[in-house]
């Protein structure tokens, strides 16, 4: 059995009065601190390389063209299936002295990149896989639009210019070198 | 003539009062969700027009297109009756409460309110009473328990404060020798400690807490009491219906503060200032007025709701003989001539 000591209650508090306006002042305090919500869609919520926004594709600052070889590593990552890839051959990496083409390169690169936004879980897997720092965790974070098939992503809505993703990449890199160390299992 | 410019002026009077009465009683509704979110630190609502402002007009569309519900098994004609028998009683109270001590629209028109009862005390305690039954008969209509219980209990909360708090009343009365609002009002001009509040200290907590019960407001909102009761009597009200209880609440507050400011802080009377012109006489008023709706407000979200029975051995064993012996001395007093 526990028997709980209960507080003696001074003459004040049994009085109840003196306490109910010491709580008025607490709560007329309170009045003048500022508020805590947040005003969503005029206060954005702050963001940094840490947040793991939308999938989003690189291109290269020079020329808009895509980094993307469409090696499907990536969709194969892919926990929730979000991705669909269809590639094709290019050569845009030619290169030219005085506008001949003398020696054409020819890579791949993606006709048709999907991703279902629907689907995608944001895990940042597809990130991990790509070997050609094609597509990283942007920031954006807002997802929302009437039909379903909006929502289904194509080239145009995925692609960024790599210099706006750069804080993200740069993070990325910097937590790959922690693995990259010697560690005492090596 | 004189009997058209006399009506003329009673229906301006109805239209000015009871138009500010219900402008005031919505932007209460307001005032009461932005001093919430203030002391809980939030925004309150700030996106229907400047500040917010227009949200109480958007709550009304809102409540007008909700679709209207009564219970199968409820009673249907004390159902829809119930509403307007809680609502009407709280707005006719605000007929004799006066707010200024000459009338600007008519010489020799008398005060500023729509009558200038001699029994003006007796008639906004017999409506402020009567208001009780549209919320009983709305609780049993229903036939649901949490609406009965919360009528039982509004019921028995009412007989037990209402006896305490025109006693404390009764000590005004007695001082002041008359039931007209306006004659008391009028007896605490000139300086500030003429104000009822100074010589009755006791009588005013006494009311200024007895109101909170009459009002069925927080800490004593036994009669809503939604962690108990889901919404108490009103739990199965929707649409207008559930607003004309909601508006009928916001009056009651609005009339309760305006006895609260009649009998104890001078009503229309501006202390150093005997007959100040009729506009600073209203603005006074109405500002004591706010200072209380603001009152009750910031009450509701600071105390904690009281037990029930706690409630009523209050009422019963500690207002009742504290406003008995209140009224005894101030007999005393006054028969003595010392008050």
């Amino acid at each position: 059995m526990v028997i709980v000591k209960r507080k003696e209650l001074s003459l004040s508090e049994r009085l109840y009065l003196p306490e109910i306006f010491r709580g008025m002042s607490m709560t007329f305090r309170a009045m003048f601190k500022p508020a805590v919500t947040r005003q969503y869609p005029e206060e954005p919520l702050p963001t940094d390389e840490v947040t793991r926004g939308q999938p989003r594709l690189a291109t290269n600052d020079e020329d808009g063209s895509i980094r993307c070889v469409s090696c499907g590593l990536c969709e194969a990552a892919c926990p929730a299936y979000a991705i669909t890839i269809d590639g094709q051959d290019t050569d845009r990496n030619a290169i030219t002295i005085a506008g001949d083409v003398t020696e054409k390169f020819i890579e791949r690169e993606p006709k048709e990149f999907e991703i279902d936004m629907l689907r995608c879980i944001l895990c940042g897997f597809c990130e991990e896989a790509c070997p050609k720092d094609a597509i990283f965790m942007s920031d954006e974070l807002e997802l929302a639009d009437f039909t379903r098939k909006d929502l289904i992503y194509g080239l145009d809505k995925l692609k960024r210019p790599v210099s706006t993703l750069r804080p993200r990449i740069d993070y990325i890199y910097k937590v790959n070198e922690r693995w990259q160390a010697s560690s005492s299992t090596r | 003539m004189d009997m058209l410019i006399t009506i003329a002026v009673i229906v301006v009077k109805i239209t000015c009062i009871y138009g500010g009465m219900i402008v005031i009683a919505a932007l209460t509704t307001l005032a009461e969700r932005k001093v919430s979110a203030w002391i809980q630190f939030r925004h309150g609502p700030n996106r229907v027009g400047p500040w917010g402002i227009l949200q109480p007009l958007a709550d009304g569309v809102k409540f007008i297109f909700k679709e209207e519900l009564v219970p199968d098994s409820a009673n249907k004609w004390m159902f829809r009756m119930a509403p307007a028998l809680s609502a009407m009683p709280a707005m006719m109270g605000v007929a004799v409460i006066p707010f200024a001590a000459e009338s600007p629209l008519y010489k020799d028109s008398g005060p500023l309110a729509i009558a200038d009862l001699d029994i003006g005390v007796l008639y906004v305690l017999a409506f402020s009473g009567l208001s009780i039954y549209g919320i009983i008969l709305g609780g049993w209509a229903s036939n649901s328990k949490f609406s009965l219980l919360g009528a039982i209990r509004a019921s028995a909360q009412m007989v037990s404060y209402e006896l305490a708090m025109i006693l404390s009343i009764m000590a005004i009365v007695v001082m002041s020798g008359s039931f007209n609002m306006t004659e008391i009002a009028s007896l605490q001009a000139g300086p500030l400690w003429n104000w009822n509040i100074f010589s009755q200290p006791v009588a005013f907590m006494l009311f200024l807490i007895a109101t909170f019960a009459e009002t069925n407001r927080h800490p004593f909102d036994f009669a809503e009491c939604e962690p108990e009761l889901v919404g108490g009597f009103h739990t199965e009200y929707s649409s207008m219906r559930f607003a004309l209880f909601f508006l009928g609440e916001y009056c009651a507050i609005f009339v309760m503060c305006c006895m609260t400011v009649v009998f104890f802080l001078g009503g229309f009377e501006v202390p150093f200032w005997e007959d100040a012109p009729w506009f600073i006489q209203v603005g006074a008023m109405v500002s004591k007025v706010v200072a209380f709706l603001f009152l009750f407000i910031w009450v509701r979200w600071t105390i904690p709701r009281f037990r029930f029975d706690q409630l009523m051995g209050l009422g019963w064993k500690v207002f009742l003989p504290v406003a008995l012996v209140n009224l005894l001395i101030t007999g005393g007093l006054v028969s003595a001539g010392i008050l």
